[in-house]
């Protein structure tokens, strides 16, 4: 009986359902990845190698290049308008004392609805004729924009709908962590005199720069992994003004059975994806390494 | 005076943003009950100026939402289940049974799943599901999904486990129960607020997900909500208020998990990603 625990027939039961699944669905597509984006296959003929032509071919792909530079705009505006913002807000609900629990629910609601319906839903906001959004605008005397079919807006578009999506969902975690500051700290300073700004930019900002560090990676690698939005709102379109990587990717490899391409293009944003987090780690990751409580 | 000020401002800049958040949410529930365009568009916050619900029996009938909503919700039941029995055998075997070495090895490699992004595996996913004959079968949705969830599965799982003090189990031993009893039995009820959490977080994760469903589908009665949704959006462009009932019906089983469940939903949404 104390061999219960140590049986290894019983050990491999529990484990190989798991392990197995695991290893087919992630280990063995992402070598055959590595293989693939290596070769022209088209889904028909024998696969070739054809070594870095691949990644050579991407790099003076001026679509890919259009949609790493639209994945840029993303990222940019994620952390550099999206932050800040998140920040604001999580700060402003951490200082009320009524209706916190209501404003926390509220935000992150975005955040667990499907993103493609998200899509559709802001798809019909932006609507020339039915939308509000223009009505709204039409306020202030904006004239009718045609959101998703003005190649200067359509990227707007996509921003505003993704940060939409995702602005509450960052407040909330920041907010946890302002929360978790201890209140002695904040009292302290308010007996001292420092007003709201200087509690907040002096001791609350600093105190939760561990968790700010969190949210840019977390911003990095979602501006990295957007597609759905782009697919359901936009197609990439029009003419590849909102066209992503990961969507570029798709559409080569789907519509047109680029297979071999297609994967070298998912092995470079995986790759790009490392590169700014490595980089963001080593430029201003060092004093945050374990942040996640 | 100021001092109200300073209380009202804050509340005053929040409502600000919460209004951004339900404006439209409100916009498409009050289209979905609007019987014409004209309505829709001229006056977007008014009441309808006739109740109806005929838009929800249209929708659900012969826009066929009841086949992808049955389908989205036996794909998320079945996978999150399976999803959270297999990270949970998993991890009752690395962190309880005495092979400390292998399980150490066992864990880190499955964590490594953590750093792949999804998209990364998108195209080998296909071919895969293509070479393994289930491509156009809700297998070919099954598999991955359930394999997608598991290394953070196994990670909330295992950390909840490790805080379970061990003389439960011995006492399951003593009292002469095997490997299987003692882990249906004993370690599985302890373990249930972990699993709770698991479970929704895959199932809110299966019931929106798109990029898979789109491609990996196109039989149209197989077809998943958010699939089926931007399917019928392109089919109905013009009939806006139908498209805004596809969207109401879509989103309200989230929105009602969400209404019951909101802590856990938050905690376990949050705490999956930054692990992640």
């Amino acid at each position: 009986m104390a061999g219960t625990l140590k049986n290894p027939w019983i050990y491999l039961l529990f484990v190989l359902p798991a392990l197995a699944l695991y290893v087919l669905f992630f280990i063995y597509p992402m070598l055959s990845s590595v293989y693939y984006g290596f070769t022209d296959w088209d889904g028909l003929n024998e696969p070739r190698f054809i070594g870095l032509d691949n990644f050579a071919e991407a790099f003076s792909d001026s679509k890919f290049r259009q949609s790493i530079l639209n994945n840029v705009y993303i990222l940019l505006f994620s952390v550099f308008v999206q932050i800040p913002v998140i920040v604001f807000f999580a700060i402003l609900i951490s200082g009320v004392k009524r209706l916190q629990g209501f404003y926390k629910t509220t935000v992150f609601m975005p955040s667990i609805v499907s993103t493609a319906v998200i899509g559709i839903l802001w798809g019909f906001m932006y609507d020339p004729e039915a939308g509000i959004v223009n009505k709204f605008l039409g306020l202030f005397g904006v004239k009718e924009i045609y959101w998703l079919a003005d190649m200067k807006m359509a990227m707007w578009a996509i921003l505003i709908a993704n940060a939409w999506q995702w602005v509450g969902f960052y407040i909330v975690l920041v907010l946890a962590a302002i929360l978790a500051i201890p209140r002695e700290l904040n009292e302290a300073a308010e007996i001292d005199g420092a007003s709201g700004w200087q509690r907040a930019l002096r001791i609350t900002i600093p105190l939760i720069w561990p968790v700010i560090s969190v949210i840019v990676m977390l911003s990095i690698a979602g501006a990295m992994k957007v597609v759905d939005i782009v697919l359901v709102m936009t197609g990439g379109g029009p003419v590849g003004a909102t066209e992503v990587m990961a969507s570029y990717m798709v559409t080569k490899a789907i519509r047109f059975g680029d297979y071999g391409y297609g994967t070298a293009l998912s092995l470079i944003i995986f790759a790009i994806a490392l590169l700014i987090t490595a980089f963001y780690q080593l430029a201003f990751g060092r004093t945050n390494e374990r942040t996640d409580g | 005076m100021p001092a109200t000020i300073k209380k009202t401002l804050p509340h005053l800049l929040l409502m600000l943003y919460v209004a951004a958040v339900l404006t439209p949410f409100a916009f498409i529930l009050l289209s979905s009950l609007k019987t014409n365009n004209i309505d829709i568009a001229e006056r977007p916050f008014g009441l309808p100026e006739s109740w109806t619900l005929q838009n929800y029996a249209e929708a659900w009938t012969r826009a066929k939402i009841n086949v992808y909503f049955f389908n989205s919700a036996y794909l998320s039941l079945s996978s999150s289940a399976a999803g959270v029995l297999l990270a949970a055998a998993a991890a009752f075997a690395l962190t309880r049974m005495k092979f400390a070495v292998a399980s150490k090895w066992i864990y880190q490699f499955i964590l490594i799943g953590m750093l792949i992004p999804g998209n990364v595996l998108f195209i080998a996913q296909y071919l895969l599901v293509k070479d393994l004959g289930i491509l156009n079968t809700h297998w070919s949705l099954f598999l991955p999904y359930t394999a997608g969830a598991l290394p953070i599965s196994v990670l909330l799982v295992a950390a909840f486990m490790r805080s379970i003090p061990g003389e439960l189990e011995e006492a399951g031993i003593v009292d002469g129960l095997g490997a299987l009893r003692l882990f249906f039995l004993v370690v599985l009820p302890l373990t249930l607020p972990a699993l709770v959490t698991v479970f929704i977080v895959n199932f809110i994760g299966v019931w929106n997900e798109y990029l898979l469903a789109n491609f990996f589908i196109s039989k149209d009665h197989l077809r998943t909500l958010p699939t089926g949704m931007v399917g019928f959006r392109d089919a109905f462009q013009t009939n806006y208020a139908l498209i805004c009932t596809g969207i109401v019906i879509s989103v309200a089983p989230v929105l009602a998990l969400y209404a019951v469940l909101q802590e856990k939903i938050i905690e376990g949404i949050t705490a999956g990603s930054v692990k992640g």
